[in-house]
């Protein structure tokens, strides 16, 4: 669509909000200004819309992304989804949602998801372990503190329906133990194992990839070579120290990722930790994307997008710009219809190649495994190196462990998911073999009386006791037990995707089906799917990056610019900028009430008393 | 829900003028068909606020309401009340409306026929979503002032109505958000009942490892949190 013009936005379009709010327009000129009572929807019209200006098919989290910055840009938005939940390709699931998603999938009604296999112990659905005790996510994710997700969950006010947690363990397996990753600079100062000469060579390095892009003299040479030769070239980085910043700082999955990807993930990382705290990744309680897509499509309610979940497209046709509904309606559409490629009609002839593969194991096993999270937390990265594995792994496993404190489990048992890009029976075969080795890991660091063991609890500087997991899985490595975990549930499945690993979404992805450069692709004869837009589905990377970036371009896409993506500034905006002013001129208040706040979202109906001041 | 420490105490607080005054959060989620006027009751509920307690709407995300139960002078509700934003209309409503709901304000339209029958169904919804954890539900039929102008355009009785509710356990009012009858009474009852059942319990002291969440809008350092390119 380039070229097309500008739509005007929602502000625009609706002159009595400008009026009402004229101040608020001088303060920021082009943003669309959310009215006083927001909250409180309009009275809906009596039938449904049969003009809408976009169609969205799919309630995935880019899907909702999407819907919702069209809506509150003043699109007309009709969002459907043929599933009976939200989410897609992101949702959240019970467990007898999961059974009937693995049969689903198996007989080939729900596209894009190969070969699922799911085991469920028979303890569960019955006594403390009820179906919708369980929040399984299919695409878990994690949300580094300095990121587009997060302004725009922040700017959309998207946060407030949702509850957020820190992560702090990044843990790197290497020769059958857990390294808990060194990531902080006093934490490199004060490591006694690493030699005087590799702190300064990594001090240096972290300096330098803090600004990297502007060092172009540093690295234009490694443009198109992997990060290792970089690192051991230009910093004198020894492999363990290699291998935590690809794998475990940077989350790659390949050796040979490209040395600028590698530092904007590496640096990603660094410039996310202590935003909120010595943390670098937040999660998302009761669920990751699925709660997502929950809180985008109720924002794009809120600005007035209409929903309709157990509803499919049945056909579009470009020339009338008609498309039709499996419950038999039809809406002209005026801009787009844009659907997922799982959501795609029937004779449909137009959906993108899905040529990645994502393969996933999801277990959950009756072990809360604290030994693994941070002080406080519920929740863990494992990653598996190429060649650490028992399998032989030429590609990284990574791990994300949620215990029962983010509540997406029963109390005593943890989420354990799996990913590996690796394709084919090998990447079940390494999948398998990480959840052996978090298996013995687990069995080995929950059985030992840890307390009796004094070098196993270390003080750090600030007088804090701290697990020393490098200890904690040596000591035990020789500990053989005979005792095993009770798994709960054990997922696998494959999941296809056009969007390859790691790489930021190319725009270029969406022209399949609507060519950038104006031209339109000849319509294919009998198609039910001519003129539609899909989406990118998630690929395996872990943290919710390239969601924002897909939506983004749709967008542009549709609206003809991206200058209105959620450029929103709500009324009431001062007062909380007052609420938050006088919390920093009392800072004892302040952090109380953060304290208070969190007890009470936490702990909805338990905690109680009363409160003197 | 919980002891929240309010803006209100805070500048009791800074101001030295001591105050045993508490507050207590609850979560309501508003149910019924579309059209029988929950956004309206809303409204109505919102717009008229006491003086003393500054009325807060947070845009888009949900709307608050601040009032002082009458029964016990010393106690301010907040409710945050969250509206279906039209997701009703197919039901398409999301699993996090419903999650950690304190009360439920359910409504029909007295003019409408079959349209209690359509408010037990939405009472079963809640009751399979959030299961029977105490939650306190309210049924109210709207629309009474054109019952009171018109005796004939009544299609629901409210004694059927006072009846299902008694079975039920749900508190039952009849209501106008045009005139506004019945509407703050009925945020009086569910605030009395919710602190009756929630607020009087003794706080467990035994949890030992409770995660702190992470509010997002305060960072840490001075640092902007805005990073969109
Ligand atoms: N006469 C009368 N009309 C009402 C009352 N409450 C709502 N309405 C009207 O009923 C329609 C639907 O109201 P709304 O609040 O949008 O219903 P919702 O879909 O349940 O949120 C609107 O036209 C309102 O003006 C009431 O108490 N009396
Ligand atoms: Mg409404």
């Amino acid at each position: 669509m380039m070229g097309a013009e500008r739509r005007t936005s929602m502000a625009e379009r609706r002159p009595s909000t400008l009026n009402q709010s004229s101040f608020s327009m001088e303060r920021r000129a082009s943003s669309v200004v959310v009215p006083h009572l927001a909250g409180i929807e309009d009275p809906l019209p009596d039938t449904t819309p049969d003009k809408v200006d976009v169609v969205v098919v799919g309630t995935g989290l880019v899907e909702s992304i999407l819907a919702a910055a069209l809506a509150w840009q003043g699109s007309n938005v009709l969002h459907i989804d043929s599933n009976s939940y939200y989410g897609d390709t992101s949702a959240t699931l019970t467990i007898d949602q999961l059974k009937q998603w693995v049969q689903d999938v198996n007989q080939g009604s729900l596209k894009c998801y190969e070969n699922a296999k799911l085991h469920i112990s028979s303890v569960v659905g019955r006594g403390s372990y009820k179906s919708r005790d369980f929040g399984i996510d299919l695409s878990p994710k994690i949300l580094f503190a300095k990121s587009d997700l997060l302004s725009i969950l922040l700017k959309s006010r998207v946060h407030q329906y949702l509850e957020f947690q820190s992560l702090s363990s990044f843990h790197t397996y290497e020769n059958d133990s857990f390294e808990r990753l060194t990531n902080t600079k006093q934490e490199i100062f004060t490591n006694p194992s690493l030699p005087l000469m590799t702190k300064r060579s990594l001090m240096k390095f972290i300096k330098f990839v803090l600004d990297w892009e502007n060092q172009q003299e540093v690295w234009a040479s490694y443009r198109d070579k992997p990060i290792t030769s970089f690192l051991v070239n230009k910093f004198k980085l020894e492999r363990a120290q290699v291998y935590e910043l690809i794998f475990s700082i940077g989350l790659c999955y390949n050796i040979d990722v490209k040395t600028p990807e590698a530092l904007q993930r590496i640096r990603r990382y660094l410039t996310s930790f202590d935003v909120y705290g010595p943390f670098p990744v937040l999660y998302s309680k009761y669920g990751g994307p699925g709660e997502l897509s929950q809180g985008f499509c109720r924002s794009a309610a809120v600005a007035g997008a209409t929903y309709k979940l157990n509803e499919t497209l049945v056909s579009y046709d470009p020339e009338s710009k008609t498309a039709i509904f499996g419950d038999g309606s039809r809406v002209t559409v005026t801009e787009k219809v844009v659907a997922a490629p799982t959501q795609c009609p029937k004779n449909s002839r137009n959906v993108p190649e899905q040529m990645f593969e994502v393969q996933r194991l999801t277990c959950v096993v009756d072990k809360p495994c604290l030994e693994w999270f941070g002080e406080g937390e519920y929740a863990a990265v494992v990653v598996f190196p190429p060649g650490s594995l028992k399998s032989g792994n030429r590609q990284a496993v990574q791990a994300l462990i949620m215990g029962a404190g983010s509540d997406v489990c029963p109390a005593g048992s943890s989420v354990w998911y799996l990913t590996s890009t690796e394709s084919g029976p090998r990447g079940e075969m390494d999948l398998d073999a990480a959840f052996g080795a978090l298996e013995e890991s687990i069995i080995r660091e929950s059985s030992a009386d840890i307390e009796n063991d004094s070098g196993i609890l270390e003080v750090d500087t600030s007088g804090h006791f701290t697990l020393n997991s490098v200890k904690l899985g040596q000591s035990f490595k020789e500990h053989i037990s005979g005792e095993s975990i009770q798994v709960l549930v054990k997922l696998y499945y494959k999941q296809l995707t056009s969007t390859p690993p790691f790489e930021v979404v190319d725009p270029s992805i969406f022209d399949v089906n609507d060519p950038a450069d104006g031209v339109h692709k000849k319509l294919i004869p009998g198609a039910s799917d001519n003129g539609v837009l899909y989406t990118a589905l998630p690929s395996a990377e872990i943290s919710y990056d390239e969601a924002v970036t897909a939506a983004r371009v749709l967008f542009q896409r549709i609206v003809g610019s991206d200058d209105d993506f959620f450029d929103l500034d709500f009324e009431d905006e001062d007062d909380t900028d007052q609420m938050n002013e006088s919390a920093v001129v009392d800072d004892e208040d302040d952090r109380m009430d953060i304290g208070l706040n969190a007890e009470m979202s936490v702990e909805p109906v338990e905690f109680a008393g009363e409160m003197e001041i | 829900m919980g002891w929240v420490k309010s803006p209100i105490h805070k500048r009791a607080h800074q101001n030295k003028r001591y105050n045993t005054a508490t507050m207590l959060q609850f979560k309501l989620v508003l149910l019924g068909d579309s059209s029988v006027g929950k956004s309206s009751i809303v409204h109505r509920f919102v717009k008229d606020s006491f003086d003393e307690f500054r009325e807060s709407t947070i845009g888009a995300a949900f709307l608050s309401q601040t009032i002082k139960l009458e029964k016990h002078p010393d106690v301010t509700i907040k409710f945050e009340i969250w509206d279906t934003a039209g997701q009703e209309r197919y039901k398409s409503l999301a699993p996090m409306y419903y999650r950690n709901a304190n009360a439920a304000l359910i409504v029909y339209d007295v003019t409408q026929p079959g349209s209690l029958v359509k408010a037990q169904s939405w009472v079963e919804e809640l009751k399979n979503k959030v299961g029977d954890q105490d939650l306190v539900i309210c049924l109210a039929g709207n629309k009474v002032d054109i019952c009171d102008e018109d005796a004939t355009a009544r299609e629901v009785q409210r004694e059927d109505a006072q009846l299902y509710a008694q079975e039920q356990g749900l508190l039952f009012y009849e209501t106008s958000a045009k005139t506004g009858a019945g509407v703050s009474a009925i945020f009086q009852e569910i605030g009395e009942r919710v602190y009756q059942k929630k607020g009087m319990e003794v706080p467990s002291s035994t949890q030992a490892r409770k995660p702190l969440n992470v509010e997002l809008q305060r960072p840490s350092t001075n640092d902007s949190t805005s990073c969109c390119s």
